[in-house]
């Protein structure tokens, strides 16, 4: 009897982690998609596109691993983006 | 009978997981529990990461579930509840479900990357492009089809038109709560449930909000669609989507309860004619039209996305995957078994509880609840005294609740179309997203021509204006179960290039001999259903449509054929390339 | 304070003038002090005296120091490279080296050191003058542009940052404190501003931009452009003019240098002195409100404060 109320009341708190998940997954990824443009301005230099004066780059170049790490992602991403964004949003 | 029905359904889907299910899982994907997938290999946090199954079934469960499953079937029971039930158990089990299996478990094993993607791998570059175009064309009739169902549905109950615009504000309210206060999680999803379940109540009693024209709801809609969504997701579309979760998961539990407990004879004859007058008021073969009246509940090409766009990267063990991805596809099923069971029981009953208005369209209410082809020629236009094909469901579904525990039938009627409505506006606002998106790609080629046309085109605004319009436009002069078909003709076309995808893996990637037959066939099966069908929309159905959308409709229906020949020639010709087709390592 | 800037093409006085203005204004009592930002570093050549990258006393009133533009560049990739090392050192996907070489050369690094040394002096108290020798015009122009260009880019950068703090605060309101793991170590992700260091950097970088930009603009700036009259220096000066408006600096005084004012002047060079008329009276008539002042060629380059006293109490004063 105690083995089934441990099952079950792990099952509610993987529902409830599961829940939580869920109500946040559209931020989550509208988050994503602002640290990755900002991380993209940032290194404008980089790629020839019009990027910040090179002053505000130096500052903040040594903060930005985070936005760095998912603009990295995201490019090696990019033959995909068009079905991976569909597949976030409810059509069924 | 309803009883054992649902109970049918039940045994059917659950011998099939294990048996048929687990065959394929064994022969054609062969899992190997020693690999990896990527969730766990390419794991990042931020997309790659391994979720619990149970939570990453109710997620995909959540995300495949729309209105779909409930319009259809709704519609489909022109023909009589057996034709319209058998092919959504059998149609599920030997189509729906494996392609929504097979799509998870090949994006697993090509790292995670989308259908799209492994299409054009396996198939050649230009599937790529086929399927961006499918995809695009369903936006715009997705919003059309929608706009059209919801509307048949709200303009003669404004219960639920109450109820779905205290939907909108109780969504940002919980927005509110929940992204922008520290108010526990638990407390404010309690809060949450509150809320809905007094729209629900307060809808029920007093329904304020009355617009029975339907041209009036077409234009609030549109409005509602640009504003929505040009919103940051906290606001509106991200707390719609969790209170949304609630809404399905009563919704099946108590049509559940409610199919069980009432125990109810089908008044609904089993079958109506071959030729029922399903699209447009056209005498629709069963075969090949039930595909585009059943789409989600039996085959959706959209649940491809899903499965391997999101679900794929999170699978935690290959073991997994029939579960979520063929578990959840049941799971669907069998709520369209509920809504087939919930009108096969009250159907004929809710016709005749609004016999005066039925009769005013014309149809003589004693032929009609005698069944046979009468039944299946005048069933849709009855339909339109109550709300349409979707309101016989909501309110059916709402005697059955009554029957079964009491509560008032239009309390249960509006809770139904509520669930309905809730599903249909969140799809409204995501499908203008993407629909915007789709847009803007679309004119790159103009950039170098004139780069100011093209900073005007893509402008958020007038991308969303447009792809709404346009849908807009459609629906104007046309009923809900043209759309609706055009609609789920494109969503088959999707499907399609899952399946002959999945099959062209399964074949040369796989090597499943003799076993790759269960994806070839039903993959043949279903492109030469779809085309048919498409073929005969094009003939019978689009030249009754309004005139102004008479071309545009055309021009659809003949480009998407002609990029369906284009698809299935690729097909042949990769199927017939055999053993070079590596897997990639990405 | 006043602050002065001398612009001007290389050969054209700029230096002298500077040097022959701050002899003159420090004679009169002003503490001043003149600075180069001119890689040609002609001041110690003016001056007769060597000008170190450390502030010299060459009088009781004047100071003088020759900014190192090109070492500051240096300092400050270095800074952030040790910097860099510290945060980025498990992102295998960047080859810091790499890094160097490229902002080294990025357009904007020059006139962002260049802008550095300017703010280092502009703010001090215990001058009453402060004036700079400056790089070709060119750079300048750029140089004295660039706060209003920055702060529109600080303002986007800020607005855009604010977005995705209020995201991770609400992902938080949520699920709890965010974290994210980048190659195998856990990084907290704020969403204060005040935590967030990107944030503060953006905010002072934006304060101490529009302080600069103000004092740009103000009425304690004197802009002054050293020419000849002739008729490409002529257009220039129109562009330069064109240049500053845009970003609401005055342009004070227009020094038409090396002129000519010879009693007969032989035929070999009359075209020029026809020229040089021309020009002034050109110049005259479209750069109404700013005073023009011819200051003539002289026998020799002045060297030295009393020869540069001389020449500003001639003609310059």
């Amino acid at each position: 009897m105690s083995g089934f109320l441990e099952r079950l009341k792990r099952f509610l708190k993987g529902l409830e982690i599961g829940m939580r998940e869920v109500s946040t997954s559209l931020i989550e990824k509208e988050l994503e998609e602002y640290e990755n443009v900002f991380a993209l301005i940032t290194m404008g230099i980089f790629s020839g596109i019009p990027s910040p004066p090179t002053g505000i780059v130096l500052r903040i170049l040594p903060y930005m691993s985070r936005e760095i790490s998912v603009m990295v992602k995201r490019s090696a991403d990019l033959d995909d983006v068009f079905a991976e964004t569909l597949s976030h949003f409810d059509i069924g | 009978m309803s009883a054992l029905i649902v109970l049918i359904g039940a045994i059917i889907y659950l011998v099939s997981y294990f048996t048929y299910g687990k065959a394929l899982e064994k022969n054609v994907v062969k899992v190997d529990t020693k690999r990896e997938t990527p969730a766990v290999r390419l794991r990042d946090n931020v997309d790659y990461m391994p979720a619990n199954k149970f939570v990453l079934f109710g997620h995909h469960f959540a995300s495949i579930a729309g209105a779909g499953p409930i319009a259809g079937p709704a519609i489909a029971m022109v023909w009589g509840w057996l034709p319209s039930l058998l092919w959504v158990w059998f149609g599920n089990l030997f189509i729906g479900s494996v392609h929504d299996y097979l799509s998870l478990m090949a994006s697993v094993r090509y790292d995670g990357k989308s259908i799209q993607w492994v299409a054009g791998k396996i198939m050649g570059e230009r599937t790529k492009t086929v399927f961006e175009l499918y995809v695009l064309f369903a936006m715009i009739l997705i919003i059309a089809a929608f706009m059209a169902t919801f509307t048949a549905l709200a303009s003669k109950s404004p219960e639920i038109l109450t109820g779905t615009v205290l939907f909108i504000v109780i969504a940002v309210i919980e927005g509110l709560i929940l992204y922008r206060t520290k108010i526990p999680f638990n407390l404010a999803t309690i809060i949450g449930v509150i809320m809905l379940v007094l729209v629900i109540f307060i809808s029920f009693k007093w329904p304020f909000i009355n617009i029975p024209d339907p041209h009036t709801l077409y234009i609030l809609q549109f409005i509602y669609i640009v504003f929505a969504a040009a919103l940051p997701v906290w606001i509106l579309l991200q707390p719609r989507d969790y209170l949304n979760s609630f809404l399905l998961y009563a919704g099946l539990a108590l049509g559940l309860v409610g199919a069980i407990i009432t125990f109810r004879g089908f008044s609904w004859p089993a079958f109506t004619t071959f030729s029922a007058r399903a699209v447009g008021g056209q005498p629709s073969p069963f075969w090949p039209t039930v595909p585009l009246v059943i789409a989600c509940g039996a085959l959706s090409g959209f649940h491809s996305i899903v499965g391997s766009g999101t679900t794929s990267k999170q699978l935690d063990k290959e073991i997994s995957g029939l579960f979520v991805g063929y578990g959840a596809m049941f799971t669907e099923g069998f709520l369209s078994t509920i809504v087939i069971t919930s009108i096969g029981a009250f159907g004929l009953e809710v016709l005749g509880a609004a016999a005066a208005k039925v009769t005013e369209l014309g149809v003589d209410m004693a032929q009609l609840t005698a069944g046979g082809a009468y039944l299946g020629n005048n069933y849709v236009k009855a339909a339109n005294a109550v709300g349409g094909t979707l309101a016989v469901f909501t309110k059916s579904y709402g005697m059955m609740l009554n029957k079964a525990i009491a509560i008032p039938a239009t309390f249960g009627a509006t809770f139904a179309g509520l669930w309905v409505s809730a599903f249909v506006m969140t799809t409204l606002d995501t499908t203008n997203r993407l629909g915007r998106y789709a847009w803007t790609e679309l004119w790159e080629p103009v950039k170098n021509a004139s780069a100011g046309l093209y900073t005007f085109l893509s402008n958020r605004w007038v991308a969303s204006i447009v792809v709404a319009a346009i849908g807009l436009w459609l629906v104007w002069g046309n009923t809900y179960t043209v759309l609706w078909a055009g609609f789920a003709g494109t969503n088959q076309l999707l499907a399609s290039i899952a399946m002959l995808t999945a099959a062209t893996w399964v074949k040369n990637v796989q090597k499943a001999g003799k076993w790759a037959t269960a994806v070839v066939i039903p993959a043949i099966f279903l492109w030469i259903t779809v085309f048919v069908a498409l073929v005969w929309y094009l003939i019978k159905v689009v030249p009754t449509l309004a005139a102004a959308t008479k071309v545009p409709m055309y021009i659809f229906t003949i480009v998407m054929l002609i990029l369906d020949i284009i698809l299935v020639a690729q097909f042949f010709v990769s199927y017939r390339k055999g053993p070079e087709l590596e897997k990639t390592k990405t | 304070m006043q602050t002065f800037f001398f612009l001007g093409k290389g050969g054209v006085g700029k230096t002298t003038l500077s040097a022959a203005f701050a002899s003159g204004i420090s004679n009169e009592g002003k503490r001043t002090l003149v600075v180069s930002l001119d890689p040609a570093h002609n001041l110690g050549d003016a001056f007769a005296e060597e000008i170190p990258c450390k502030i010299k006393h060459l009088s009781k009133t004047l100071d003088a120091i020759e900014v190192d533009v090109d070492r500051m560049i240096l300092e400050y990739l270095n800074e952030l490279s040790s910097k860099l090392k510290h945060t980025y050192r498990y992102l295998s996907v960047m080859n810091i080296d790499r890094y160097f070489d490229i902002l080294k050369n990025s357009p904007g690094i020059e006139e962002y050191a260049t802008l550095e040394g300017i703010k280092k002096f502009v703010f001090e108290e215990c001058y009453d003058t402060v004036i700079f020798d400056t790089p070709p015009t060119g750079i300048t122009v750029r140089v004295l542009a660039m706060p209003k260009i920055s702060l529109i880019w600080t303002a986007n950068l800020v607005s855009m940052r604010r977005k995705i703090l209020s995201r991770r605060k609400m992902i938080e309101n949520v699920r709890g404190k965010f974290e994210a793991e980048i190659e195998g170590e856990v990084l907290e992700l704020t969403s204060e501003e005040r935590n967030d260091p990107i944030m503060q950097e953006l905010l002072i970088y934006k304060k101490e931009t529009k302080a600069l930009s103000e004092l740009f603009s103000s009425d304690k700036t004197f802009v002054n452009i050293v020419t000849m009259a002739e008729d490409l220096a002529y257009f220039e000066t129109k562009r330069i003019h064109e240049s500053l408006t845009e970003f609401k600096i005055h342009l004070r005084k227009i020094y038409l240098n090396k002129f000519l004012r010879i009693e007969n002047p032989p035929p070999e060079i009359s075209g020029k002195i026809k020229e040089q008329e021309r020009v002034t009276e050109m110049m005259k008539d479209h750069f109404k409100g700013i005073e023009i002042r011819e200051v003539p060629m002289l026998r020799e380059s002045p060297r030295g404060i009393p020869q540069l006293l001389d020449l500003y109490e001639k003609f310059i004063q």
